[in-house]
């Protein structure tokens, strides 16, 4: 009886110990359970935020690799003023390239920690720009794992001209908070 | 450079036909991006035409179709015209609170009256001449501003929301407004040259222009809207 319940206890924690560690280092596949992907915009007289909670995305861990995409149409990224999304629809020339599309890779040995340095490849407004070791904070609660973080986004990087308001252009750099909800497949 | 996204557009077309991923291969020659923050270095940009590895979702795993990221340059050409035709509203109209400010400011200027308080009749006195000038220019580069908010494209679909709203809603003030207020400076023009008292509906000039300019200048404020000084 003894031996029974030391048995049953030692499989509860190996099986809590690798849901635990499931997302930083097995081979496991993921997907995007829900998100909110804000880009912030800055001008003299104006500060914007456009939030999207309509990106899609999947993680496989493969080899002690994590490869994951996300991807969300342009269009769904909102101000709360249709006329200034349409602008920016236009400025990035969201009707010909109408994703954004982003790949994340990052060892998954070195996700144990609350903290997962990814290189991204970030694909927008027809244009492909990298970023190296971006941070991102994670927590796992109740089998979801929570990512959050910000890209230092620029217009420049993605060659977008900037609009302006009053003659007057918004500032380069439009960084883009990223908050998800994975959840293992 | 429209011949170029007409080119690329029908290299998407023949490739999504061939079954290739259209996310990748729409996407052109990859840029050399300019550096920014010293944690997020960029490295130089690769051509996207590599097929995905085994281990790397693609767009198809996200239930994302070919035609879901097949761009339309005919439909970024028309957001293009509506920009620019916006654009040029938005200059016209800034401008033209110049020339309204000034004639509201020479307005009561221009009522004439003697040295005793009696009805001037000639009209030829210059701050009048002035006021008519600027009242007519005004009226040219609002018709100029309108012509083009209405003629830009519209871009079907889009339920309106947000400051354009109230931009809007107020053309039903500054619109008629601005139709009244030289229809009604005329009329009191005749009087005055008639040697007459400005009498009638002619008197109400002044207060349909100045609520017209309220409105006008309400106009640009909630297009604006909501301001943050910060420099």
């Amino acid at each position: 009886m003894k031996r029974r319940l030391s048995l049953g206890l030692a499989l509860t924690v190996v099986s809590v110990m690798a849901s635990a560690l499931a997302f930083a280092q097995g081979d496991a596949q993921w997907a995007l359970e829900k998100s909110t992907l804000t880009y912030h915009m800055s001008h003299p007289v104006h500060k914007v935020d456009g939030v999207s909670a309509a990106a899609k995305g999947k993680g496989i861990c493969h080899g002690g690799e994590c490869n994951f995409l996300i991807a969300a149409p342009v269009k769904s990224f909102d101000s709360g003023d249709t006329n200034r999304d349409l602008h920016m629809v236009e400025a990035v020339r969201g009707a010909q390239y109408p994703m954004v599309v982003v790949r994340a890779k990052f060892p998954a040995a070195d996700t144990a920690s609350p903290t997962v340095y990814a290189d991204l490849e970030v694909q927008f407004a027809g244009q492909t720009a990298h970023y190296a070791h971006v941070a991102f904070q994670r927590t796992t609660e109740a089998g979801e794992t929570h990512i959050t973080g910000t890209i230092q986004a620029t217009c420049s990087d993605f060659k977008i001209d900037r609009p302006s308001f009053l003659t007057v252009p918004i500032k380069n750099e439009i960084p883009i908070s990223v908050d998800m909800t994975w959840k293992p497949m | 450079m429209a011949q170029s996204a007409l080119v690329r557009e029908a290299r998407n077309s023949s490739l999504a036909m061939a079954g290739v991923d259209a996310s990748k291969a729409q996407l052109p020659d990859a840029p050399v991006p300019v550096g920014s923050d010293e944690q997020q270095q960029q490295q130089p940009p690769q051509q996207q035409t590599n097929p995905p590895q085994q281990n790397e979702p693609t767009l198809g795993d996200l239930g994302i179709s070919a035609s879901q990221t097949q761009g339309s340059a005919r439909q970024q050409a028309l957001l293009d015209k509506r920009t620019h035709m916006l654009k040029v509203h938005q200059t016209l109209g800034l401008i033209t609170a110049i020339p309204m400010a000034a004639a509201l400011i020479t307005g009561p200027q221009a009522k004439a009256k003697g040295r005793n308080g009696e009805t001037i009749t000639e009209p030829s006195q210059a701050n009048l001449d002035f006021h008519i000038a600027l009242g007519g220019l005004t009226t040219g580069m609002y018709a100029a501003t309108a012509y083009y908010a209405a003629f830009a494209p519209k871009v079907p679909g889009v339920k309106k929301k947000g400051a354009i709203r109230v931009h809007e809603a107020l053309i039903w003030v500054h619109g008629p407004g601005m139709v009244l207020t030289p229809v009604l400076g005329i009329i009191a023009y005749k009087q005055e040259n008639a040697g007459e008292r400005v009498h009638g509906i002619a008197s109400a000039h002044g207060a349909v222009a100045e609520i017209t300019a309220a409105a006008y200048g309400a106009s640009l404020i909630a297009v604006s809207w909501p301001i943050h000084l910060k420099f």
